[in-house]
């Protein structure tokens, strides 16, 4: 079945009938047809509700500039606003709806603000909704949201997945009409890499809309043959349906990919790809856009851009009216009267605004030179205009034609600023274009198809040649110069009701000189007071007219008034597919230490620690409540014997002849003197003298050392370790390596560690305390041979060791270590007890090294030797640094031994006011230590060593608690570190 | 004395996957160990290799292949090769890569902290296009090209060893996730 605006020829495929429905009326159209042009073709009009006043209206271009036939496509969760129909591809069981009214389209209860227009002027919200002010959050603003707008979200997760990729290519050509084809055919035939991009489903740009000839044949035939060519060739990438959305650095250009929205469903692929594409160089070949002219009621259905409807009838064969009259201020507006004469379309009339011989014989059309259109009537639709003598016509289209715009957006993202041509009245591509574009065809204000064929031949043939490669392009192929003469006229001045120059935003022509008269006159200023320019379009029809009438009101030319800034994206980009496949865990790796299995496999509850999930705690049958395994946790590694991974510690492995001194510049402490075989607490500085890493550093040989760092500042570590190394002192033969992930490490810990130990490692390695004492480290092998590597180190306080075997036996080593402690009741611990045990013994851990501490606050002045030199070293003896009576690493105890503690708290002297001149300090990390059985707090107090015993505050503005705290050791636990020697 | 010897586990338990003509395999059992250029021991080292391992010294981002063990050395950086190759105890890979070039190198096992990936088979390109921000045409990345690079967010180090062949290294914490990344790229291009 057909639709009643149908007409001959076009290139869509008759045979197929796609079924689809607008607002649920079922309706028919064909391949090739967008939503838009099938809705012309079933004589539908009136397609959504304006911004602001809800003022019907209908299809106003034929591509991604349009301002007004935004749609909701699908259903469901699939459901997607603001979709344009002009680009929408039609496809058999397409669900498309109006939106942005309330009750039915042609009913929309909303177009009462129509009548109260006058309020709703340019800027009201800035004006008014002003009492009561607690008003504008509650009421006026989600009010004014519900009535203003665009399209509803579904509110469900998207179903669609989308995906990245990255393209690299010798020439990018970006547009595939005349110049784009031409330059890609050019390039192609000479062997580049060549990408050839369309935001189109057919390649052809304005030849497909146009009856053009190219080499003597038409405009569509070519192209098809050319496009045929192209993807005949190894070397060339035909990216249809895809936009080029901006220019980025070094060539490197964003591209959307539309995979399936031209299809029922993505069958589980990608629905759309964000491509970076990297080229060495771009031709520019976006072609240009229509604008419309002012007048009196010129938002009405029907009134569309000439070479919209021309598009309409030669592309999509559908007349866009019965009764078209065009209004034109340019010869190129002619072709539509030509066009449509052709395919048998009554025109009615053509009135150009210019005073001068008509352009050509339109038979059965009257012509008005010299003419203006002033009022248009119509509620749904257009029915007929009113000119400036006063004489109406019964019209049902009226082809618009104010000139063409180069599409200059992508030469202007990287601060690039469009200059104003006189001979065209455009702004073409001005300095600053991106490096390795360059501009072909109508995009750079060549308008005729011999130009833009010339050009782009041109253009690719100079790519290749600043690539050094040489053009086998032969000429370029041939067309004739149309007339594209054309005298600015912007606004029809005796207009009656309000003209309109950016549909999709409600701006007329009197917000404009409102925005004038209220100070608002740079481009810039214009646009956010207005709102002109703006959403999804972004003002591609809407700008230039309204520059036109700023530059009428200031008395400027349009040259001196210039642009707005074109930004990225050209076209807007779904925040899905910014996102990719970067959703839920997916948006970021995960790391998973040796022993993650046989954990999960144990109940254990994992945290988040970067990139790394580790066993927090190992609950058992009957374990509620986190804190009865956790105290378990500690309870069993001090009464006998625990097991924990601390794979995720940063190793480096350190080689050199100058790795010791390498590693005395690194630490604040001496490293040069430690003995092969033995291992050392070491703390680094940044360069202003704070620490920022502390950890172990073994001496395996003498021009060998692993370090370990902590958790988080593995990566830091080596960077800057690599960057004193390259950087700081070539000179010095230091080589660093990650050993991160080469080695599983497990502490063991408590009494009986060493007990377990000698039933792993193999026994011709003594590991007794004379043997094997606190601080010695060495290769040993475990379990019959396997190679490892035993630290005697402690982190607990406890007797403790660190072993490590290749990754590939981590999980087994944990499985061999619990199975060894059996008798000893060994348990696995986790993050939690870890925590607890080390605040318990008072070491300093993340909460501690925040960025803001001193070695001198820490108790480890002394570790920063003068000795040497080191990074820091100078810097840390700044005097604010070192004052005495400075914040100090203490330990806190609630007087109330009942009382939990809270991290974050403040101290305060007893009596004194909570305001920011008393703050003494503050806790850093809490526990319930189940060796003492109350909460215990690690913090830094001004003065703290001195004020052993004192009774401060630990206010906590946020939970709103202030509890009673004495000052004690750092230290809770075994202050002499007996345990961990014996 | 342990009742047990301890059994080794792959990153990726042997993993492998075909999709379309693309085959996606965990390759297990070669050895990778890291040798550093002492300062000023290019000439010592390079004779080093050549009498070790049979190969000339690879210039940072190419690999050439030795004359033993199946080896193939990899320029990493200016003065880092990785050496790949099919060590006779892999419990003992940076003791056989140590006494095969002596002093002349600083060397260190990194078998454990990549897991390795073959991906191989037409198309193969077309998969790696969504991860991989590099050019593997043959002009750009030719056969036994190596470079590191970043795939969603994770180091990699890609060898290309074979016409329609590479070899991926991550790191092997975070090799499932790498694993799914290659695995969501095939299932993405295939038919």
């Amino acid at each position: 079945m057909n639709g009643p605006f149908r007409l001959d020829g076009g290139l869509i495929d008759r045979a197929r009938a796609l079924a689809f429905r607008f607002d649920g009326r079922p309706l028919t159209g064909h391949p090739g047809d967008t939503l838009a042009s099938a809705l012309l073709a079933n004589g539908v009009r009136l397609v959504g509700r304006s911004f602001k006043y809800h003022r019907p209206r209908g299809i106003f271009t034929a591509g991604s500039e349009e301002p007004n036939a935004l749609v909701e496509l699908r259903s469901g969760a699939l459901r997607e606003p603001n979709t344009r129909a002009t680009v929408a591809e039609l496809f058999d069981g397409l669900e498309a709806s109006s939106q942005n009214h309330r009750g039915s389209l042609r009913r929309d209860l909303l177009a009462v603000n129509d009548l109260i227009a006058p309020f709703l002027s340019a800027g009201f919200y800035y004006k008014t909704f002003m009492w009561p002010k607690s008003f504008w959050e509650r009421v006026y603003e989600p009010a004014i949201r519900a009535s203003a707008g665009l399209g509803r979200l579904s509110g469900e997760a998207d179903p669609d997945c989308y995906d990245k990729g990255f393209l690299h290519c010798d020439l990018l050509v970006i547009g595939a009409g005349p110049a784009g084809l031409a330059a890609a055919l050019a390039a192609g035939r000479s062997g580049a890499r060549v990408i050839l991009a369309d935001e189109d489903f057919v390649m052809g740009g304005r030849l497909n809309a146009e009856t053009h000839e190219v080499n003597g044949r038409s405009g569509a035939d070519w192209c098809a043959e050319a496009v045929g060519e192209l993807a005949s060739m190894d070397r060339v990438r035909l990216l249809l349906r895809t936009t080029v959305t901006g220019a980025w650095d070094h060539g490197i250009y964003g591209a959307l990919e539309r995979r399936t929205d031209h299809l029922a469903g993505s069958g589980g692929k990608p629905r759309q790809i964000l491509w970076r594409i990297y080229s060495k160089r771009a031709v520019l070949a976006a072609g240009a856009t229509e604008r419309p002219i002012a007048f009196g009621g010129n938002d009405r259905p029907g009134i569309m851009l000439a070479g919209a409807v021309r598009a309409y009838a030669n592309r999509f064969a559908v007349g866009a009216g019965r009764h078209v009259g065009l209004f034109t201020n340019n010869d190129d507006g002619w072709r539509t009267a030509a066009d449509l004469a052709r395919k048998g379309v009554p025109v009615a009339a053509v009135i150009d605004a210019r005073d001068q011989e008509p352009v050509a014989e339109v038979p059965g059309a009257r012509i008005v030179m010299g003419g203006r259109v002033t009022a248009t009537r119509g509620r749904h639709g257009l029915r007929g205009v009113t000119l400036a003598t006063g004489e109406r016509l019964a019209l049902d289209c009226l082809a618009v034609s104010g000139g063409w715009s180069p599409n200059v957006h992508l030469t202007c993202h990287h601060g690039g600023r469009p200059v104003w041509r006189d001979g065209i009245a455009a702004f073409v591509p001005g300095d600053g274009l991106p490096g390795g574009m360059s501009v072909a065809g109508a995009a750079g204000g060549s308008f005729t198809t011999a130009a833009a064929l010339a050009e782009g031949h041109g253009a690719a043939v100079e790519a290749l040649d600043g690539l050094g490669l040489s053009a086998a392009a032969g000429e370029p192929p041939g067309a004739s110069d149309e007339s594209v003469e054309v005298s600015p006229f912007w606004h029809v001045a005796e207009s009656r009701g309000r003209a309109w120059l950016d549909l999709q935003n409600d701006v007329t022509v009197k917000d404009v000189v409102q925005a004038h008269s209220e100070g608002f006159r740079s481009v810039e200023h214009l646009k956010r007071y207005t709102t002109l320019g703006m959403a999804t379009d972004q003002g591609k029809t809407a700008n230039v007219a309204a520059l036109a009438i700023m530059a009428g009101q200031t008395g400027n030319s349009i040259a001196e008034t210039g642009t707005t800034m074109f930004r990225p994206p050209y076209t807007p980009v779904p925040v899905a597919a910014f996102a990719g496949r970067s959703r839920g865990r997916e948006f970021r790796p995960t790391r998973l230490t040796p022993s993650h299995d046989w954990a999960e496999a144990r109940g254990a509850v994992f945290v988040e620690a970067g990139l790394w999930l580790r066993a927090q705690w190992f609950p058992r049958p009957g374990e509620t409540r986190w804190r009865q395994s956790v105290d378990r946790e500690v309870q069993q590694t001090r009464g006998s014997v625990g097991i924990c991974d601390v794979t995720t510690l940063g190793k480096i492995d350190i080689q050199g002849r100058d790795a010791g001194e390498f590693l005395n510049r690194i630490y604040a402490n001496g490293f040069a003197t430690l003995a092969v075989g033995k291992v050392r607490y070491g703390l680094m500085l940044r360069e202003d003298g704070i620490a920022y890493d502390d950890g172990t550093t073994a001496r395996l040989g003498e021009n060998h050392f692993v370090m370990t760092t902590t958790t988080v500042n593995a990566v830091l570590v080596f960077r800057n370790m690599e960057f004193a190394r390259q950087c700081l002192w070539p000179g010095l033969d230091v080589h660093l390596i990650s050993v991160t992930e080469q080695w599983a490490q497990f502490a063991v810990a408590g009494p009986n560690s060493r007990a377990l130990l000698r039933k792993v490692v193999d026994p011709e390695h003594d590991i007794s305390n004379e043997a094997f004492p606190f601080m010695a480290c060495g290769e040993v092998g475990v379990c019959g041979g396997t190679p490892a590597r035993l630290f005697r180190i402690s982190f607990s306080g406890e007797l403790a060791y660190e072993i490590a075997v290749p990754a590939r036996y981590g999980e087994a080593l944990m499985e061999a270590l619990m199975a060894a402690g059996g008798e000893f009741g060994a348990v696995a611990y986790g993050t939690e007890a870890l925590g607890v045990m080390r605040i318990e013994k008072g070491h300093a851990a993340a909460n501690e090294l925040n960025g803001q501490t001193t070695a001198r606050m820490l108790g480890m002045q002394r570790m920063v030797s003068k000795k040497k030199d080191c990074i820091g070293n100078i810097l840390s003896e700044r005097p604010e640094m070192n004052r005495e009576g400075g914040l100090e690493m203490m330990g806190f105890r609630p007087v109330d031994r009942s009382e939990p503690l809270a991290a974050g708290a403040h101290f305060l002297a007893p009596g004194r006011e909570a305001v920011t001149e008393n703050d003494e300090g503050w806790m850093t990390s809490v526990a319930w230590s189940p060796e003492l059985g109350h909460s215990i707090g690690l913090g830094f107090i001004r003065n703290g060593h001195a004020r052993i015993g004192e009774t401060v505050r630990a206010w906590d503005g946020v939970r709103g608690r202030d509890v009673a705290v004495e000052i004690v050791s750092a230290h809770f636990l075994d202050p002499d570190g007996e345990r961990l020697r014996g | 004395m342990a009742e047990v010897a301890l059994t080794a586990r792959t990153p990726l338990d042997g993993y492998a996957g075909t999709f379309g003509g693309v085959t996606l395999v965990e390759a297990a059992g070669l050895s990778l160990v890291s040798a550093a250029v002492p300062n000023g021991g290019g000439d010592a080292f390079a004779a080093a290799l050549a009498e070790g391992f049979g190969a000339s010294r690879p210039s940072t981002g190419e690999s050439v292949p030795g004359d033993r063990l199946g080896a193939r050395i990899l320029g990493m950086q200016p003065d880092q090769m990785f050496i790949l190759f099919e060590a006779p105890d892999p419990d003992r890979a940076a003791e056989a890569v140590s006494s095969a070039l002596g002093p002349a190198a600083y060397v260190t096992d990194q078998s454990d902290s990549w897991a390795m990936l073959r991906i191989e088979g037409r198309g193969v390109r077309a998969a790696l296009e969504r991860i991989c921000m590099l050019d593997l045409d043959d002009a750009a990345f030719p056969q036994g090209r190596v470079a590191r690079t970043v795939m969603e967010h994770l180091a990699v180090i890609i060898l290309r060893d074979g016409a329609d062949s590479f070899l991926l290294m991550t790191p092997r914490s975070s090799a499932r996730s790498f694993l799914h990344a290659v695995e969501l790229s095939l299932a993405n291009v295939s038919e």
